[in-house]
């Protein structure tokens, strides 16, 4: 179907207005102050470069965006090393409707719980008398506790278990459009089950892994409420930088590393995009 | 290209379920080593189940196949000598032409300079030379089938299964792709068994056709003897076109038998398997119907013209004899002159060219075939 240009501008009109008075405004509003200064505890509304220049003198700020980027490819990967199968299995291997429909919503579920309670809902598992250091002591496994809380491991695996289904969801539905005579083919010509899938089913999927790594990146890079319930103050990354300048009132040194979040974003979607097109063309 | 050798194939009493139906139903037939064998039906007919379970994509529910021999079992595709070249060619896109084709030798872990020889040999045999690395998507359909055929033989299989893989060409296409086949063929010396609904094509390329119905293989033979010995009415009728005319056995003479049909007694061949008084059926070809003016002396039936079409190098008559459609097709040429729509007319035939059928589906089965024939596409025999 084909719209008019007036008609899609009109259907366009209430998602265009709302982004622009919710989002676009108030972002400009305040990434603006990045080019103001903060003296003495006060924002000085001069024109200037002098925060920008500060946040980059400082290592500090380097480390801020070292951790951030680390976080995020270490939860893509493991993201995609777990969705992948995942999709897989529940593309190859589920196959009576009933089962597919309880292994979809038991993956979906994290999303219908508040990212707040799923995170304390970690916060049990993973403290030195939880869930997981009890019975691991118990087994005999470990002597002291894991120190699986208030550090990177415990932001990873809370992050991960969160974005699972933002990874195995395109992978899923990228294998369900998949022509399976082409692995029938592949047999046919002498590929066992391995070399099809190395052959065959990953690269047709890539289109789908491609997007699982953009929506899992960037939904890592500016993850806030985990990193700052369950890194303890440990795991500094971008989104709580920029929240600690800015309840200091230092809006002009918030506005400075919320640029660089935006910068870091738009350069992960920007890689992956042209990625997805290559891998696509091929 | 070497000569690979083709292998005979042993179907013994294959059954598939899907479900409760049986896709095939009790399936026996060999195929000689060398031989271009065609399974034709109408879609859902079993054909293509039947060569999936040869290739090894479907188990058997019971019974056997024997590829030189050597039963089958389980046995995967991939450790298998058979090659398919499937109906939508599930041709690699993410692979040019060349990778395309050396896939199955890349398999083998042949040498790198022996899969470029081989590769190119097999571009060659079906006259891509030059095309190696063109991208799948940026080929014509015509060309895409070539490929597909390359990436098999290039395997130098010993029996290659073919599952409808002219459905996707136009007419003039498929005609010419067919006598490409044939040649490959018999050049090679492998064993093809092509899966077709088409009965021209079948007819046209193969030593001998499996007919088969409802999972049930009905008739197998050389195309002449299926043509003009059909042992059902739904062989009848689906090889070319057919009178068929139900009756019963009203005397057997030493070379015809006379038929009693509703008014009518027709005589018809004796095959010698015919009892007296039993249901029969008789099968006319339409070209074998001659027609004359009725004044003529010449004997038959009297039938008037209900319909009429002129195709060029015959004309249709649909006439009535008493109440009995019978569809004639007279040669055409120059001068020859035309019968008119409501015309009364003397028509009959040769008894030696009227064939005796066993009678074992009756009406319902005539109407049946009927309806199915129109869905299909138009091929060169509908043409």
């Amino acid at each position: 179907m084909r719209i008019e240009g007036r008609t899609a501008l009109l259907l366009l009109t209430p998602a265009l207005g709302l982004m622009a008075v919710l989002y676009v405004v108030p972002l400009a509003v305040y990434l603006v102050n990045g080019l103001h200064a903060f003296r003495d505890g006060r924002i000085v509304p001069v024109w200037t470069l002098e925060t920008t220049r500060r946040f980059f003198a400082d290592p500090f700020s380097y480390r801020v965006i070292w951790a951030s980027l680390r976080l995020s490819f270490i939860v893509t990967a493991l993201t995609l090393g777990i969705g992948y199968p995942l999709a897989y299995a529940l593309h190859t291997r589920v196959a009576r409707p009933g089962a597919r429909v309880v292994t979809g919503l038991l993956l979906f579920s994290p999303l219908v719980v508040s990212v707040v309670v799923r995170t304390y809902g970690w916060l049990i598992l993973l403290a030195d008398r939880g869930l997981v250091n009890t019975l691991l002591r118990q087994a005999g496994l470990i002597q002291a506790p894991l120190g699986l809380l208030f550090n990177l491991t415990g932001v990873v695996v809370s992050l991960t278990h969160i974005l699972l289904p933002f990874a195995v969801f395109p992978i899923y539905s990228v294998l369900s459009r998949l022509d399976w005579t082409l692995a029938e083919a592949a047999r046919d010509l002498g590929a066992d089950w391995q070399q099809v899938f190395v052959r065959i089913t990953l690269p047709q999927s890539m289109p789908g892994v491609v997007a699982a790594s953009l929506i899992c990146f960037t939904l890592s890079l500016s993850a806030f409420v985990t990193p700052q319930l369950l890194g303890g103050g440990r795991v500094q990354v971008l989104p709580l930088d920029v929240y600690n300048s800015t309840v200091e009132i230092n809006w002009p040194e918030g506005a400075v590393a919320a640029t660089v979040l935006l910068v870091l974003s738009l350069a992960a979607v920007w890689t992956l995009g042209r990625a997805l097109r290559l891998v696509s063309a091929a | 290209m070497a000569l690979s050798g083709g292998a005979p194939v042993e179907v013994r009493h294959l059954l598939k379920r899907f479900g409760t139906t049986a896709a095939v139903d009790d399936v026996t037939f060999t195929v000689g080593g060398g031989e271009f064998f065609s399974l034709l039906g109408p879609s859902g007919c079993g054909k293509t189940t039947t060569l999936r379970v040869i290739g090894g994509f479907e188990r058997a529910d019971a019974g056997h196949v024997l590829i030189d021999g050597r039963p089958m079992g389980q046995l995967p595709p991939n450790r298998r000598e058979t090659y398919m070249v499937f109906q939508r060619l599930a041709l690699f896109p993410h692979y040019h032409v060349f990778d395309n084709v050396a896939f199955g030798l890349r398999m083998k872990r042949l040498p790198e300079v022996e899969v470029r020889r081989r590769a190119r040999e097999a571009l060659a045999l079906v006259r891509l030379e030059g095309m190696e690395t063109r991208r799948i998507s940026e080929l014509s359909g015509g060309q895409q089938q070539r490929v597909a055929l390359a990436r098999a033989l290039v395997n130098r299989p010993r029996v290659l299964l073919l599952d409808e893989p002219l459905s996707a060409l136009d007419l003039k296409l498929r005609l010419q792709m067919q006598e490409e086949l044939k040649r490959l063929q018999r050049e090679l010396g492998t064993t093809f068994i092509y899966v077709t609904h088409d009965q021209g094509e079948a007819m046209a390329m193969s030593d001998r056709v499996g007919v088969m119905d409802a999972g049930r293989l009905l008739q197998v033979g050389t195309p002449l003897d299926i043509y003009e010995r059909p042992q059902t009415p739904f062989v009848a009728h689906f090889i070319g076109d057919a009178n068929l005319i139900q009756g019963t056995v009203d005397a057997l003479e030493p070379r015809t038998i006379a038929v009693r049909a509703g008014a009518l007694r027709i005589h018809a061949h004796r095959d010698g398997w015919e009892r007296l008084g039993a249901p029969i059926s008789v099968c006319i070809r339409p070209e074998r119907v001659w027609v004359a003016a009725a004044g003529d002396s010449a004997g038959g039936l009297r039938g008037r013209i209900e319909d009429r079409a002129f195709v060029g190098q015959a004309v249709k008559y649909r006439i009535d004899v008493d109440g009995l459609p019978l569809r004639a097709s007279v040669p055409y040429r120059s001068g020859t002159p035309l019968f008119a729509v409501g015309e009364t007319v003397a028509v009959g035939w040769d008894a030696g060219q009227a064939v005796p059928v066993p009678a074992d589906g009756g009406g319902f089965e005539h109407a049946d075939v009927a309806d199915r024939r129109d869905l299909r596409p138009a091929g060169p025999a509908s043409a």
